[in-house]
């Protein structure tokens, strides 16, 4: 079910009103089955990869705080998603889970226990190491299965091809679980808060379960941490107006980024990074600009609705993006877009490699790796590596390279240095973009190439699709104006009451001017 | 619970019912068979009291805006062509229709030539306009002929009554000011700035379905039969009427692969020489533009015409109706056309009517 179908504006005011109607303890179950019929909707199977990251986490992080549940238990949750395999089975057929799959979840389920109960013979003091290396290892198996499994796969054949060897293994059809990487990226970091100390236990597996299937973050983030949204679900909101208002107007707000700019601009992104398109540096401009606009507003237009989503159940989620197109440095932009991940990968990689606390050079190798690794995040190919590795020297530049590692990061006053750090390093962020637009490596190069190419009689006409691309950025641009001055991209409360009503009809009207569309977002397939 | 409802959410909505109450107030008409799709047979043609008929345009996919007499004045040749966006043309005075009035009328035919066409009109939605063009006592129906739209026509059918649904997919649309904004800027923003291979490309608005169902041979063939049952069909209730019918077959320009151009009836010369017959005249586009600068003529290769074009055609059915006078039923001349008087020219009815822009 996606955000902006209409199935989601039945089912969200149906959860919201009776979310608020509930006594206190019955919500978070309402919240809960709720999450799972989210996810369902896509594809009921996958909700075992949810139930089986939620099992393994919520027993070791109990078993690293020394509160480990009784055998008994632990088999009966590890066998949860072979029980759920077991029910589609039996129960929906048209979900298509084979006897292999059903034997395959019942195996693990043992796997999990055998492993968790091995742990526990352990000494004392040696058991959260090891229950901590038995969630990454049980969490990244799942990621690193579905999501890259083909890739490494065929990368190994493709590599073998080079040194003359054939090795012809059949590639898996495997289809991607929606919202894996957030929701596997959001239970670790629990876990390995719990093992640093720094998150209370969640000993209750309702709460637990909810925090790990939240449906307003479940499949695109925020990826949010336990010790922010555990309390949140153990304490329970009362029902406040700010709320609905809050709520409402944030998902006003990414209704407009994600129908209004979004999508209109991902008709020309499209275009100019079709493999068949002849590009000219007309529209290697616009399709780069073009899809600048649409990435940003695609992924920051979902988070707003996952936190008005969220919000409208009394529940804060953290800002996801604050202006990253008005970055002066590339650690600047890190912390502006996809907040969430980019601290993730900072507390859970970067600084235990060391951080910036070694030598210059260890420091230099552990941001490659980092951004390496988060380009690969993105999506299993090799052209979110070379981005990944884009940002990864980008950063290094800024670091070490005069004039630009005198450029501060920190987002403090504008100085007359900003007119051109600013723009400077919007046109890296751009580059960057086309690296992870292009459909391949050699289109990468035809694009660079047209670059260099300004004739307008190649390709279609470009000056009346860049008026189609300022139609639709240009209201954007104005409302970060008016949301500047909060450093919130969705706050406008500061504007007066009826200009402020004048800025929501006509958000209401953009949005509906842009039809009936109901595409996907783009971090889905993250 | 009271604060729920904030002054800017109340300028929100008091905004938006302003504006809906008001576009249903003062634009009904607009409103009227907007969400049939081309579906409802009283779309386009509003009688009034005073016993004439008009033809309006809604900004959607409707009539030029045209009026005319319910009740034909003895001796006036009206003349009703229905068709898609090639009849239509890129203006009333400059598609063939009014053109072809014109010329009947220098020919001292009292016509009164009427243009239904309606872009994107199949066989299938022209039958609707002509089931109710039909009770207008045309003396003569041009049935401009083309297999192009019947995927449209489906497609329609299905939003139609896909639209009529309790479906909730439909709910925003079915506020008017919010259908009517969303087809403004499809038509005034989308259309003249995102390039057609673009739109063609990705598009928006099941083009991409279209585009892979003008592609597949299968459905080619199957659509192409539905579109020559349907045209057989709505000759058969024109000559059930004993009206007599002009079957223009439409040509489009297309290019080979030397980039030479050329011109193709995709088989409709056949179907109209094989419905021709008594009443039924059969005109080849085709034929009629032979030989003439067809890269000057067309104006793109979906065979729509320049106004030159549509001079052509004009022509060429002024000359059919005159060949075939006698069995129209349209009166000898008194005098011949070199010898006609100045004044017998301008005692000729100038035809339909055509309301003055607000």
């Amino acid at each position: 079910m996606s955000f902006i179908s209409w199935q989601y504006f039945i089912f969200l005011p149906v959860i919201i009103i009776s979310y608020w109607l509930l006594p206190p303890r019955r919500r978070l179950l309402l919240v809960l089955a709720g999450s799972y019929f989210f996810y369902g909707c896509w594809d009921v199977r996958f909700l075992a990869l949810v139930l089986a990251t939620t099992v393994i986490d919520y027993n070791c992080g109990l078993s690293i705080a020394g509160r480990k549940n009784r055998p008994w238990q632990v088999l009966g949750l590890a066998l949860l998603p072979a029980a759920w395999c077991l029910g589609c089975h039996l129960g929906l057929p048209a979900a298509g889970i084979s006897d292999n799959l059903l034997l395959i979840s019942v195996g693990l389920g043992l796997a999990f226990f055998g492993a968790h109960e091995a742990i526990g013979l352990l000494a004392r003091g040696r058991r959260p190491k090891y229950y901590l290396v038995l969630s990454v290892v049980f969490c990244l198996a799942i990621l690193g299965f579905f999501k890259y499994f083909n890739f490494f796969v065929g990368s190994f054949q493709s590599m073998m091809g080079v040194v003359g060897v054939r090795a012809n293994w059949a590639l898996l059809k495997i289809i991607l679980p929606v919202g894996i990487s957030f929701y596997t990226f959001q239970s670790l970091g629990y876990v390995i808060d719990v093992y640093r100390g720094q998150s209370p236990v969640c000993a209750d597996f309702l709460t637990f379960a909810t925090f790990d299937a939240f449906f307003p973050q479940l499949v695109s983030g925020p990826i949010e941490r336990g010790r922010n949204l555990i309390p949140q679900f153990e304490k329970g909101a009362d029902f406040r107006e700010s709320h609905i208002q809050d709520g409402l107007r944030l998902i006003l707000v990414g209704l407009f980024k994600k129908i209004f700019v979004a999508d209109n601009c991902a008709i020309l992104a499209n275009y100019a990074f079709a493999s068949q398109t002849t590009l000219n540096g007309y529209w290697a401009v616009i399709g780069v600009v073009a899809f600048a606009f649409q990435i940003y507003s695609d992924f920051s237009g979902y988070t707003d609705i996952a936190r008005g989503s969220a919000r409208l159940l009394g529940i804060n989620l953290m800002e996801n993006f604050k202006f990253p197109y008005t970055s002066r440095t590339p650690s600047e932009f890190w912390g502006r877009w996809h907040i969430s991940l980019s601290t993730w990968f900072r507390d859970y990689l970067y600084i235990p490699l060391g951080g910036n606390r070694g030598t210059r050079w260890e420091t230099l190798r552990n941001l490659t790796i980092v951004m390496l690794l988060a380009g690969l995040w993105h999506g299993a190919d090799w052209i979110f590596v070379l981005w990944g590795a884009y940002h990864g020297v980008l950063l290094i530049l800024y670091r070490v390279v005069p004039p630009f590692n005198r450029i501060p990061d920190k987002d403090g006053a504008w100085t007359w240095r900003d007119v051109l750090a600013v723009p400077l390093m919007l046109l890296f962020t751009l580059v960057g973009w086309a690296i992870f637009r292009s459909p391949s490596v050699s289109f990468l190069a035809a694009w660079f190439g047209a670059l260099g190419h300004w004739d307008s009689s190649l390709g279609l006409s470009w000056e009346s699709s860049s008026l189609w691309l300022l139609f639709h950025i240009l209201p954007l641009i104005l409302l970060q104006v008016l949301t500047w001055k909060y450093r919130d991209e969705a706050t406008l409360t500061h504007v007066p009451w009826l200009a402020r009503g004048l800025v929501y009809t006509l958000m209401i009207l953009l949005i509906v001017s842009s039809g009936e569309q109901d595409k996907e977002f783009i971090y889905f397939q993250f | 619970m009271r604060r729920l409802i904030t002054p800017a959410c109340l300028v929100v909505i008091c905004l938006l019912g302003l504006a809906e109450l008001g576009a249903r107030v003062f634009f009904a008409q607009d409103i009227s068979g907007r969400f049939d799709y081309g579906y409802n047979p009283q779309a386009g043609f509003a009688e009034r009291a005073d016993g004439t008929v008009e033809l309006f345009r809604a900004g959607g996919r409707r009539f030029y805006p045209q009026t005319f007499q319910r009740p034909r004045a003895p001796g006036v040749f009206r003349i009703f062509v229905v068709g898609d966006s090639v009849p239509r043309g890129a203006g009333l005075k400059k598609a063939y229709p009014w053109l072809l009035g014109q010329e009947l009328r220098q020919h001292d035919i009292r016509a009164e030539s009427i243009n239904l066409a309606v872009p994107g009109y199949g066989a299938r939605r022209c039958q609707i306009v002509l089931q109710k063009a039909l009770t207008f006592e045309p003396s003569l129906i041009i049935l401009h002929f083309d297999d192009y739209n019947k995927w449209e026509d489906e497609r329609e059918w299905r939003r139609s009554q896909e639209f009529k649904g309790w479906h909730p997919r439909h709910w925003l649309m079915k506020i008017f000011i919010f259908r009517r904004l969303y087809e403004a800027k499809l038509e005034k923003v989308f259309w003249p700035l995102v390039p057609e291979e673009i739109r063609l490309r990705y598009a928006v608005n099941d083009a991409d379905a279209q585009v892979a169902a003008g592609q597949d041979p299968k459905e080619i063939a199957a659509r192409i039969k539905l579109a020559y049952d349907t045209a057989v069909q709505n000759v058969a209730m024109v000559r059930a009427r004993h009206i007599p019918v002009i079957l223009v077959t439409q040509c489009r320009l297309e290019q080979d692969g030397h980039h030479r151009l050329y011109l193709t009836d995709h088989g409709l010369d056949a179907l109209g020489k094989s419905l021709a017959g008594p009443g039924v005249y059969h005109v080849s586009m085709k034929e009629v533009l032979s030989g003439q600068d067809i890269k000057r003529i067309f104006a793109n290769f979906s065979g729509h015409l320049h106004q030159e074009g549509h001079q052509l055609l004009a022509r060429a059915l002024c000359a059919k109706i005159e060949l075939e006078r006698a069995a129209l039923g349209i009166p000898a001349p008194s005098v011949t056309v070199a010898e006609r008087p100045q004044e017998a020219k301008t005692a000729a009815p100038a035809g339909p009517s055509v309301p003055r822009k607000p």
